[in-house]
Parts: C-alpha cells; sequence; structure tokens
C-alpha cells in the first residue's frame, strides 16, 4: 500500500512538473501563399522559434523576415526590399494565448482543436488576431499547426499597381511544428 | 521602305527582343548559389555571436543580408528527412550559437564532418533569434 502511494506520488509530481514545463522549437516553419489568376506565389521560411508554456497557455512564435525563400530570386528581392522592408523590420513576432491550454493533457493522444488570441507584428504594426489551431500529442510528442490569412493593408504592406495584379491582397499563411521539445 | 526605315526597323526589332529575353531571364532568375559568391564580412563564430549579444541592431546594420564567412567548431548537426540540413556553430555549453542552413547541394559534403570538428560556412546573414542565421550555407573548407 505505501509503495502504491509513493507511486501515485511520483506520478502527480512528475505530472505537475511537466505542467510547469515550457515547450519550445526552433525549427518550425511558415509557409505563405498568394493566389492570383497571373500567378501563385509561395515562399517558406524553416527556421522558427516557438515557445509554449502549456500551464498558462502563453505561447510566442518569432520570425526572420529575411529567412522566406522563394522560387525566384527577383520575388525574393521585391519582398524584402520593397514590401516587408526587411532591413528596418528584421522580425515578425506572434504573442499570444492558447485558449484553455491548461485541459490539454500532454499524455493523452489527441489532436487538440484550440483558438490562439494575440498580438502578431509585422512590418512596424501590431494587430490582435484571433486564430484556430490544432495541438497534435502523439505518444507524449507534441506537434502543432495554424493557417490564417492576414490583409497586406492591415500592416502597411503596399503592393506597386504595376504588380498589383499578380498579388493577393490577403496572403494565406501555414504554420508548422513538427516537434515541441521540453526546454 | 528607304534603306534607313529598314535600319532603324531592323534595330528597334533587336532591341525589343534583347529587352525581352532580358525580362524573362530576370523573371526566372534563381537565388544565386554561395559557392560562386565572394563573401562581404569574414568573422569567427564567437565574434559573430557576440556582435549580437551586444548590440542586435548594430549587428544587424554589419551584417543582416550580407555573404558571410564563418570560422568556428561544429556543436550539432541536424539532419530532417535530408530534407533540411542545418549546421549549428559555437560551444555547445553557449547560450546562443550560429545556425547555418545548408543549401541543398551541400548534403553529401557535410557528412564528412562531424561534432567538435572546424569549419568554415559561408551563408546569408538572416538576422538573430535564438541564435545567429545563416541561409543557404555552403561548406567553403571542403576535405
Amino acid at each position: 500500500m505505501k509503495r502504491l502511494c509513493m507511486g501515485l506520488l511520483m506520478v502527480l509530481v512528475c505530472n505537475a512538473s511537466f505542467a510547469q514545463t515550457k515547450l519550445f522549437t526552433k525549427t518550425g516553419s511558415i509557409t505563405f501563399f498568394s493566389k492570383t489568376n497571373v500567378e501563385n506565389i509561395t515562399a517558406k521560411n524553416n527556421k522558427v522559434l516557438s515557445i509554449w508554456e502549456p500551464a498558462s497557455g502563453k505561447i510566442e512564435f518569432s520570425v526572420l523576415m529575411k529567412g522566406f525563400e522563394f522560387e525566384k530570386a527577383l520575388m525574393q528581392e521585391h519582398f524584402n526590399e520593397n514590401y516587408v522592408e526587411s532591413d528596418k523590420y528584421p522580425k515578425a513576432i506572434f504573442k499570444g494565448t492558447v485558449e484553455n491550454s491548461n485541459s490539454i493533457s500532454l499524455t493523452i493522444n489527441k489532436n487538440n482543436t484550440v483558438n490562439v488570441s494575440g498580438a502578431l507584428t509585422m512590418h512596424g504594426i501590431t494587430n490582435q488576431i484571433n486564430i484556430p489551431a490544432t495541438i497534435t500529442i502523439n505518444n507524449a510528442l507534441v506537434s502543432a499547426s495554424a493557417s490564417f490569412e492576414v490583409l497586406l493593408a492591415d500592416y502597411k504592406i503596399k503592393i506597386p499597381s504595376l504588380v498589383a495584379d499578380n498579388i493577393n491582397k490577403k496572403i494565406k499563411i501555414s504554420i508548422n511544428i513538427p516537434l515541441y521539445k521540453s526546454l | 521602305m528607304s534603306p534607313i526605315k529598314k535600319y532603324v526597323a531592323i534595330g528597334i526589332v533587336t532591341l525589343a527582343a534583347v529587352a525581352a529575353i532580358y525580362a524573362y531571364k530576370e523573371f526566372n532568375r534563381k537565388t544565386a548559389d554561395l559557392a560562386t559568391v565572394t563573401a562581404q564580412e569574414t568573422v569567427t563564430v564567437a565574434n559573430l555571436i557576440a556582435a549580437y549579444e551586444a548590440d542586435e541592431a548594430k549587428a544587424n546594420k554589419q551584417y543582416l543580408g550580407k555573404t558571410i564567412l564563418v570560422n568556428g567548431n561544429i556543436v550539432e548537426i541536424n539532419n530532417q528527412q535530408d530534407t533540411l540540413m542545418n549546421v549549428l556553430l559555437g560551444n555547445a555549453s553557449d547560450m546562443h550559437n550560429v545556425s547555418c542552413l545548408l543549401d541543398k547541394k551541400q548534403f553529401e559534403k557535410i557528412k564528412k564532418y562531424s561534432v567538435g570538428k572546424p569549419i568554415a560556412i559561408k551563408g546569408v546573414c538572416t538576422g538573430f533569434l535564438a541564435d545567429v542565421e545563416l541561409n543557404r550555407c555552403v561548406i567553403v573548407n571542403d576535405k
């Protein structure tokens, strides 16, 4: 009986300490996609930094704008120099909260559909956003994904009229975190 | 058509064709393979990290967007299913490192290297997150 009690206590202590930990990754990816009748443009960044604290729900993402790779060099140059002005604004940062984060069990295999709300700062402009996301637990491995749309106008990103037909005013953004590790 | 007009017409057509070929090539241009690009800055891994730790904005002015050549020791080689290969440089005990995402053409070359060994890598500096980030990296001192 004593041994059982000790065992139970150990499980509780382990769970509690696990719940307090922060999870992080340096190898998340963000892809964005612009679709128009003229052309489809996609760019990917594989060096997304993210930290999530399951107990409090606090979550952060940071990405370097110059780290987005395009299929064509000219697109990449225009993106950096003219649209997001990455010399002036090198990072995009999201700071927010996973709603009901503490109700997610990190040990039960499940696709948890959650709501994430917070502030997205890009091109020097901060906007409140609210996005649906999925946090997947599979054999105690934690992964996450989300996709949402942003309006270029909300971040004062101006597209010259010459190429206005080539770039959608609404950009689809997909975030993929293949694995959150314990910090 | 007078001979002069004919020459002018041929000239205009030729110019238009050259312009069109240039525009087409420019539109389809790929990002340069850094093996063919001369580094704009050369720095040790320790000095690059120190520069970013001291003053990120100042370090960005010097390095951001530039092709830089760094020298340091390998902390980790991270292979993600052969689709992405990342090399971490510096000291394992340091809080910040230099993180180099390799160009696909370098995947075979990095197999000759191991953790703890010195290496020279050329890449485009994209800034500072948890580490100083370099993209499209190529190995310089190929053994």
